[in-house]
């Protein structure tokens, strides 16, 4: 088990590298993909498996899916991907970092950083992220207002920002 | 603009602060920070051309990298000491991380490279809002925080200063002049916080007041350079008799209220025994005064050679509000006296 969110997060740290070193988007949204599931993975095995539940469905099958749509419009003639030098060189050199960062932190305190969400297993029904939603809509039902009026508000700001086609401050290529 | 969707996004602006100024949470002070930044994106395009849209741009990244540090360095204390009150941070690695996003949400030397840019790309209204109201959330936060490095917080005070008057005196466009003035009243804000929080605040009230006053004839005369001032005599003469006055309230002046912030913190400098750094400031105001001279010498105190035609314009009822311009122009000259009072006021 350890083994598996090892390979996890190792595939995290991959996908990261891979999203940052800059390739075109769709190659970089194939980064955020492979990123989110990781993640997931990594989620799933400590006992948060609503909450990675829903991170695919609205992260991945939501989100992602339209910002590849919109990556897709903005088609570039060669798009690079992580075959191409400049990418490549980008993405071993931050691997390297990554590996002098482990070389530095190596040991310590990694072992006992893991703690559970909550330590009843398959013995509670009240696991630890389906309980933290149920806070959120009883004692957090303030800031849950204050975040779906921040969501409003920001669809109001894209639809002003977008508005206009060809003629506004945006315009579609 | 559609008046509902300005009526949404003046909402947001206020909501922000508002809850920035409410919070005792770290994630709820981002939130209104991140509100503010949002509902002032629009406002700042709306005029849709090319240069707008870069100051548009340029200030949503620089707002979105420092949200997301003041974000990482609220998350860093929670693991680190396992709580987000906004008052008790203590450890200093947070501390810092968060003087520096607010420094960058600001506008302090030296993370102040993009305020010149954002504001010249702005025009005069938005740009207002831009100094004034977007400062009052970030200052909320800053006046709480207890600093733990001396050090960063004078260099980032005096960098300000200095480098919001040496930067300014090449300028002939008059909001990248308000931008490096902002930069250097920000500096004078930030060296005495420390000490007296008190003084800040009066600081940047003050400041308020007089760049709102200042952006307000700006907007009358419809100047956005040198130039069109010294053309405004013709126009508008009582105004442009008083504008001397209140660019000198700016540069620090006596009698005037600029006068007090400055008498203040040099006071509140040489008693905690820090006579160098107050005599460095008070020299750096110098290189600001200069530029705020520059502008009275040509709107004022000069009549630069023009046509005929322009000495005759047709002086139309200007359909631009004057009444915030009368009582902040009146508050920006006539306030020293009432410096006992507004000490006394804003201590707490």
């Amino acid at each position: 088990m350890v083994y598996v969110m090892f390979m996890f997060l190792f595939g995290l740290v991959l996908g990261l590298a891979a999203v940052a070193s800059n390739p075109s988007p769709y190659f970089a949204a194939l980064g955020l993909v492979a990123v989110a599931g990781m993640g997931c993975g990594v989620l799933v095995g400590h006992g948060g498996s609503f909450l990675s539940l829903v991170l695919f469905l609205i992260y991945l099958g939501g989100m992602l899916v339209v910002f590849a749509y919109s990556a897709a419009l903005a088609a570039e003639p060669y798009p690079e991907g992580w075959g191409s030098w400049p990418v490549l060189g980008v993405m071993v050199a931050y691997l390297v970092g990554v590996c002098v960062a482990a070389g530095l932190f190596w040991g310590g305190w990694y072992e006992g950083a893991w703690v559970s969400a909550d330590e009843f297993a398959e013995f509670s029904v009240f696991r630890g992220d389906v309980g933290g939603v149920a806070l959120m809509y009883s004692a957090g039902g303030g800031v849950l207002v204050l975040g779906a009026w921040v969501l409003l508000l920001t669809l109001f700001v894209v639809l002003e920002l977008t508005r206009g086609l060809g003629r506004g401050a945006l315009r579609a290529v | 603009m559609n008046p509902y969707i300005l009526a949404i996004l003046l909402f947001g602006l206020g909501l922000g602060t508002t809850i920035t100024f409410a919070s005792s949470h770290w994630l709820l002070a981002w939130m209104g920070l991140e509100m503010n930044t949002l509902a002032i994106i629009p406002l700042m395009a709306q005029h849709h051309h090319p240069r707008a849209v870069e100051a548009t741009t340029k200030y949503f990244l620089t707002q979105a990298a420092a949200a997301a540090t003041l974000l990482f360095a609220s998350i860093t204390n929670a693991w680190l000491t396992g709580q987000w009150e906004i008052q008790q941070i203590t450890h200093p690695l947070p501390t810092t991380m968060i003087t520096l996003a607010l420094a960058l949400k600001i506008g302090l030397a030296p993370l102040h490279a993009w305020l010149p840019e954002v504001l010249q790309g702005l025009d005069l209204t938005t740009g207002l809002i831009l100094s004034t109201w977007q400062k009052l959330a970030p200052f909320a936060l800053i006046l709480q925080i207890q600093p733990s490095n001396s050090t960063t917080l004078i260099i980032l005070g005096l960098a300000s200063t200095l480098i919001g008057g040496w930067g300014g005196l090449n300028q002939t466009q008059l909001r990248k002049i308000l931008a490096y003035s902002s930069i250097a009243h920000l500096g004078w804000m930030i060296l005495i916080l420390q000490f007296s929080p008190s003084i800040t605040l009066l600081t940047l009230l003050t400041y308020l007041i007089m760049t709102s006053s200042t952006f307000l004839v700006f907007k009358l005369n419809k100047a956005t350079i040198i130039n069109t001032l010294a053309t405004s005599w013709a126009k508008a003469p009582a105004l442009t008799a008083l504008t001397p006055l209140i660019l000198l309230s700016l540069g620090g002046l006596p009698p005037l209220t600029g006068f007090m912030p400055k008498w203040l913190i040099l006071q509140e400098l040489t008693k905690q025994g820090l006579a160098p750094t107050a005599t460095l400031a008070a020299l750096s105001a110098l290189l600001s005064l200069y530029f705020y001279l520059r502008l009275s010498y040509t709107m004022t105190l000069t009549i630069s050679p023009n046509s005929l035609l322009g000495t005759t314009p047709w002086r139309l009822p200007s359909t631009q509000l004057t009444y915030p311009l009368a009582i902040s122009t009146a508050m920006t000259l006539c306030l020293l006296p009432l410096t006992p009072a507004i000490s006394a006021l804003l201590i707490p």
